[in-house]
């Protein structure tokens, strides 16, 4: 964003009532809700944004209760989602990580999920789900990079990411730093790149 | 949902994936074993206060405040004056921290810290007596601002460099004279404690949060150039040996750390 | 505050006053976003001999449960003096009547400002704590509070700025120091929401005009542009600047 101007909270980004991320109408016009900035065309980018689930998106979480009716599971979120019984066929554990589609969202945020999958055993990091396009990168490019470099993972819409056991813990858990830090400047798939190549290079030495 | 409860879930899962990475020798953040996450002293963060060091390890940080009054003494230490440690777990250092009077692992905090530097005699309580049921009283605050970790060690620390920024308060009568000072109070010794933790059977030093959600068993040590002078043990048990080891390692780094300040 | 009495201290001489500014300069603000790791979203605020610092948690799980609304997030709000922040004697640490009130009204700010109906069932924390007092804590805490939610990322319909007027020496002064607060006349603590410019806190002691009343108000809203820039560019080199940032220091 180097040079570009910051939106705040309040101020007006467009002059019509559109619907945008992160943003909020009156009777005339479009403000920001969040902190974000204008791209070259005058599109809002949000900075910061908290997630709220949409039907469809891809959420990763942890299994924290199991009831006759189902599996609550931990989402990142204030409110937990659920796992109907009868829509699966896998018993799941207390504290396995699940994989699932948003299947529905009440009013009140509470999630029923679908399609679940079992994740092996792994470790959890949290990153920022506002982040999470650039960590997904263009047509995959940027998780397959990691993929290809440091073994298994795999991003939630909801921030949670899963790193594999079998995958490099320690310096998966860097790169996912490195585009948290750094995910609005741009040229970021070329330097995590080049991260890796150095990274290969040191354990050559 | 509720932070405990992700935490306690949290723990189970990530120990058994931690322990492999600890059994090839490295942590989740790359660092050695015995090494500390970057360390970094800032005396003189306050100007309220007669000494006062912001301490970070790591991205932990904790602020230490040393403010002078007068108060009456204990009654059977009529000649010393008075060491007061307290502690807060700030809620905005940590979304496990509530609001709230101070829980145990505030008053634990606040106690280990005290120890240290009163057995390390940092300061001459004696040089705090003004007259017969008059002396000066040391208000010691260690406020925990940003926990990533391992706030016990970076409490001693920002202790030790608030006591070696304090400046000795001019005294009037019985009245301390704001702003007034005779000279710097300089500490006798300068306490660093190390914080241990076992995850399985591998010892770490300087733990980071997600290490302390699955420690087995931890362990401080504060000492001074020459001596032990506080040890609490949390959570879990250890040997003998293992006790020895962890000593010579406080040491070791012990004497690093001072050395910054 | 001495309200009845005319102060024996001179507060300004030939319109300039104690520290050397004018009667409508700012002391020296300095704002830095994202201090802290842990909290969703932070601010540092350096503003006179204030140091305070904010930590903004949520939309997170309501507790206790039985407080959480089904319709909106509840906004909640801590403000806490610490033992040490003043020049004078140690005080006690924990709530005072004082902080117990700066609390709530600095969360009736933010409750206007938060879009709190997008997140039901939850609670967001504000929690602001004074390291070093100089005048002027709540105006400055609101100021630091405002710049955390924006980190966090909370959505909000305005940003907030604010700033306290006062009278001292017969004379209207805009963001009074500890001295002027103390020999002052009269204090207006003012928070103007940045866009829409609805004023979101006021409270005032002494004696004034209405015709004062009105100037306090121009005077107060004029500062806050220059506080609401200052907001802005923290949160810009924030998002400029990556890795660890100063504070304190």
């Amino acid at each position: 964003m180097n040079g570009r101007k910051i939106i705040l909270p309040g101020e007006k980004i467009a002059d019509a009532r559109v619907q945008v991320p992160g943003a909020f109408n009156d009777s005339q016009a479009t403000y920001a809700s969040v902190v974000g900035m204008l791209d070259e065309e005058g599109r809002f980018i949000p900075m910061e944004k908290k997630y709220r689930p949409i039907v469809d998106d891809v959420v990763i979480g942890m299994v924290t209760d199991a009831r006759h009716a189902g599996y609550d599971v931990e989402l990142n979120l204030p409110n937990v989602g659920f796992i109907p019984a009868r829509d699966i066929r896998l018993k799941l554990e207390l504290g396995d990580f699940v994989v699932c589609k948003v299947r529905e969202v009440t009013e009140t945020g509470d999630m029923d999920l679908a399609d679940v999958r079992r994740l092996p055993r792994g470790q959890m990091v949290v990153f920022p789900p506002a982040k999470v396009p650039r960590l997904i990168g263009k047509k995959l490019s940027m998780i397959n990079l990691i993929k290809e470099n440091v073994g298994d993972i795999l991003v939630g819409n909801n921030g949670y990411v899963w790193i594999s056991e079998k995958a490099d813990i320690p310096l998966a858990i860097k790169v996912v730093k490195m585009i948290d830090e750094g995910a609005h400047f741009s040229g970021l798939t070329d330097r995590v790149a080049a991260f890796f190549a150095k990274e290969k290079q040191n354990k050559v030495i | 949902m509720s932070d405990e409860l992700k935490d306690m879930v949290m723990s189970r899962i990530k120990k058994d994936v931690m322990l492999g990475t600890l059994a090839k020798g490295t942590r989740y953040d790359g660092r050695q074993l015995d090494e500390f996450r970057p360390i970094s002293v800032q005396k003189g963060a306050l100007k309220s206060a007669d000494g006062s060091a912001l301490a970070c390890i790591g991205g932990t940080k904790v602020l230490a405040s040393v403010k002078f009054d007068v108060a009456t003494p204990f009654a059977d230490r009529p000649t010393e004056g008075v060491l007061i440690t307290n502690s807060e777990l700030l809620p905005l250092a940590s979304p496990s921290f509530e609001p709230g009077p101070p829980d145990e692992n505030s008053v634990e905090f606040a106690r280990i810290v005290d120890r240290a530097v009163r057995s390390a005699e940092c300061v001459d309580l004696k040089s705090l007596f003004i007259k017969e049921g008059k002396v000066i009283s040391l208000f010691l605050d260690l406020y925990v601002l940003d926990h990533t970790g391992n706030f016990i060690d970076a409490g001693t620390l920002a202790a030790s460099a608030a006591l070696s920024d304090a400046k000795f308060p001019k005294v009037e009568g019985d009245k301390i004279v704001r702003g007034e000072y005779v000279g710097p109070l300089n500490p006798r010794a300068l306490p660093i404690s190390t914080t241990l933790v076992k995850i399985g059977k591998t010892w770490l030093v300087d733990p980071t949060r997600e290490e302390e959600m699955v420690q087995d068993c931890r362990i401080t040590i504060a000492t001074t150039e020459s001596h032990v002078c506080a040890i609490q043990k949390g959570k879990g048990s250890l040997t003998k040996q293992e006790l020895l080891d962890n000593i010579d390692i406080a040491f070791k780094r012990g004497s690093e750390i001072r050395a910054m300040l | 505050m001495m309200a009845s009495s005319t102060s024996e201290v001179r507060l300004v001489i030939d319109g300039k006053r104690m520290d050397g500014r004018g009667p409508e300069d700012l002391r020296q603000l300095r704002i830095e976003a994202g201090v802290l790791h842990e909290a969703d979203g932070s601010a540092f605020v350096e503003w006179g001999g204030n140091k305070i610092i904010c930590g903004v948690y949520g939309p997170r799980e309501c507790i206790p449960r039985f407080l959480a609304s089904p319709y909106r997030a509840l906004v909640k709000c801590r403000y806490m003096m610490s033992p040490f922040a003043s020049l004078e004697e140690h005080s006690r640490s924990g709530p005072s009547r004082r902080s117990t009130e700066l609390s709530k009204v600095i969360r009736e700010v933010f409750e206007n400002l938060v879009i709190a109906e997008k997140f039901p069932n939850t609670q967001i924390d504000i929690y602001i704590d004074v390291l070093q007092a100089d005048g002027g804590t709540r105006t400055a805490s609101i100021t630091a509070a405002a710049v955390a939610l924006a980190n966090a990322g909370i959505p909000m319909k305005d940003m907030v700025s604010a700033v306290a007027v006062g009278k001292a020496d017969g004379q209207l002064l805009v963001d009074l120091g500890k001295a002027e607060d103390n020999f002052g006349q009269s204090d207006t603590p003012v928070a103007f929401a940045s866009r829409s410019k609805d004023i979101l806190l006021i409270q005032m002691d002494g004696m004034l005009t209405r015709d004062e009343m009105a100037r306090v108000l121009d005077m107060a809203e004029r500062a806050e542009g220059k506080i609401h820039a200052v907001q802005a560019d923290s949160l810009k080199r924030h998002y400029e600047e990556a890795g660890e940032k100063k504070f304190l220091m």
